[in-house]
């Protein structure tokens, strides 16, 4: 991977754990139906968290 | 709440709900790509935009388009990004990005640009502000407040610097004005308490704490909690006292006397002096701890004697609402020709004294009847000054005196001398308190109520 690809991958990383954090505070004060819609827009963050890992880790 | 145009650029769908949840009560259009956010650019009119810049995880950091889009319409950019490469930093700024924050601290942040945009959108609007919170005509006095305004909606300490009398208390209450703190202004002159008392007032004190102590009494801290602790003349604060300040300020915390339970309040620290504060640290009147944490953006208010083309308009706000007053060609140079030492404070005591006396159009004589006893001379002199416990003249303030008496009774135009009195002996002891009491044969008590009244006055001394 290029200094520029792994630059890049960094980047989204530290941008979905933001958003997850920012996401965990914010999770207390929502309605429930927010709430849904919160944990699968995490769930989804989660998800994405691994796959620019795994990409990371196998260097591609 | 003032009700925004806001354009968000943000690819990211947690995040869009992040910051959709910043932004309620605004109206928000959300860009999830560069092409949508430049479609909302060139159709609608907004006031601030947030723009994340890699839209997508192999984009090249498209977002700094919109930036530059944005910034050319007047819009407020501000970057709100996981990048923390230098290189992207600069080009945002290059392209006209206003500001730039890393993401992940959205709830606290989000507030603060808000707040200061609006802060400071108020600042660009107008001049108001020197024309009757802060009345300056002085270019260089205009700027300086101006630039200190900016830093009013952040929670950076100001510290002032000036002369007694040149609204200090009031510039410090039109920052909190501005800063969009939801809590009180809260102003206190550390000159006029011993070092107990001062304790007691900042901290507060539990119901039986010392003597004296009755009942229970929440501490000035404790109540600009979310508001601004004005703390004037900080340099005579003892040095134990400015340790205890400087842990309550660093740790937000506080143990009123006589209480085992901490306290805790969120306020702003403005603070004043009259003296330089880095001769005040060389010294070592003052901790240099406590002078690094209160000192934040610094600025000197000029005398009055430094900006002559002030005293009118001061004349003209003073009397603004009330008896209007005219001066004739001798009075007027008269006027311009003394010092006023007391700066604004000073010109605000004139002023009260000629709108009780009888005349409105106000000449030569009736100016010196009120500058001589200031030790003004025709040739602009200082007269040898007048012992405190000479007989007054006949006529001239004694007439006025009489007439308050007769409009508000007899102990308020006593008081009123005395104040005066002492006043003017301060000033003719060059501040000098233990003089003062000596020379007057006055009370500790005396001295402080009248320090307290002029010097805590918030409005009145300007």
């Amino acid at each position: 991977m290029t200094d520029e690809g792994s630059s890049k991958l960094l980047h989204d990383l530290r941008s979905k754990c933001a958003s997850l954090r920012s996401a965990a505070e914010l999770y207390k004060d929502c309605s429930p139906a927010e709430k849904k819609e919160m944990l699968a827009l995490m769930k989804q963050a989660a998800a994405g968290i691994t796959a620019s890992l795994e990409k990371l880790e196998s260097g591609a | 709440m003032e009700k925004l145009n806001i354009l968000v650029l943000e690819d990211d769908k947690l995040a869009q709900k992040i910051m959709a949840a910043q932004l309620t009560g605004h109206k928000l259009d959300m860009a999830g790509d560069l092409k949508s956010a430049l479609g909302y650019l060139g159709r609608d009119k907004y006031d601030i935009g947030f723009f994340d810049l890699m839209l997508g995880a192999d984009d090249d950091y498209s977002g700094l388009k919109a930036i530059k889009a944005a910034a050319e319409k007047g819009i407020y950019a501000v970057v709100v990004s996981s990048s923390d490469s230098e290189d992207i930093i600069d080009r945002a700024y290059e392209l006209g990005a206003r500001d730039f924050y890393a993401k992940g601290n959205e709830e606290s942040n989000i507030a603060d640009i808000i707040r200061k945009f609006v802060q400071n959108r108020k600042l660009d609007a107008g001049t108001d502000v020197f024309e009757s919170a802060f009345v300056t005509e002085d270019p260089e006095l205009r700027a300086a407040v101006t630039e200190a305004l900016r830093y009013a909606p952040t929670d950076l300490p100001v510290m002032i610097l000036g002369p007694s009398g040149t609204g200090k208390t009031s510039l410090a209450r039109i920052i909190h004005d501005r800063s969009g703190r939801p809590g009180a202004f809260v102003a206190i002159n550390c000159s006029a308490y011993t070092e107990d008392l001062l304790e007691a007032e900042l901290f507060g004190y539990k119901k039986g704490a010392f003597t004296g102590a009755g009942e229970a009494r929440r501490g000035r801290l404790l109540e600009a909690h979310k508001g601004t602790l004005f703390l004037d003349e900080i340099g005579t604060m003892s040095p134990n006292m400015q340790m205890k300040l400087l842990k309550a300020i660093e740790e937000k915390t506080f143990h009123p006397l006589g209480s085992e339970r901490p306290e805790t309040s969120d306020f702003r620290i403005i603070s004043a002096t009259l003296e330089d504060p880095k001769d005040l640290v060389a010294r070592g009147r003052m901790r240099f701890d406590l002078f690094q944490r209160v000192q934040g953006y610094t600025l000197k208010l000029k005398p009055l004697s430094e900006r002559a083309g002030d005293l009118f308009p001061l004349i003209r706000h003073f009397t603004r609402g009330g008896r209007r007053l005219s001066f004739t060609a001798e009075a007027r140079a008269m006027l311009e020709e003394y010092k006023w030492p007391g700066n604004a404070r000073e010109v605000k005591k004139f002023v009260d004294l000629v709108c009780c006396g009888p005349e409105g159009r106000i000449d030569g004589v009736i100016a010196g009847r009120h500058l001589k006893p200031r030790g003004f001379s025709a040739a602009g002199a200082p007269e040898a000054p007048v012992p405190a416990a000479a007989p007054r003249p006949a006529g001239g303030e004694n007439d006025e005196l009489y007439a308050l008496a007769l409009r508000d009774g007899l102990q308020a135009a006593l008081d009123k001398l005395a104040e005066e009195m002492i006043l003017r002996n301060l000033a003719e002891n060059g501040g000098k308190r233990t003089k003062t009491l000596a020379g007057l044969k006055i009370s500790t008590r005396m001295l402080y109520s009248v320090l307290k009244k002029n010097d805590d006055g918030g409005d009145d001394d300007r």
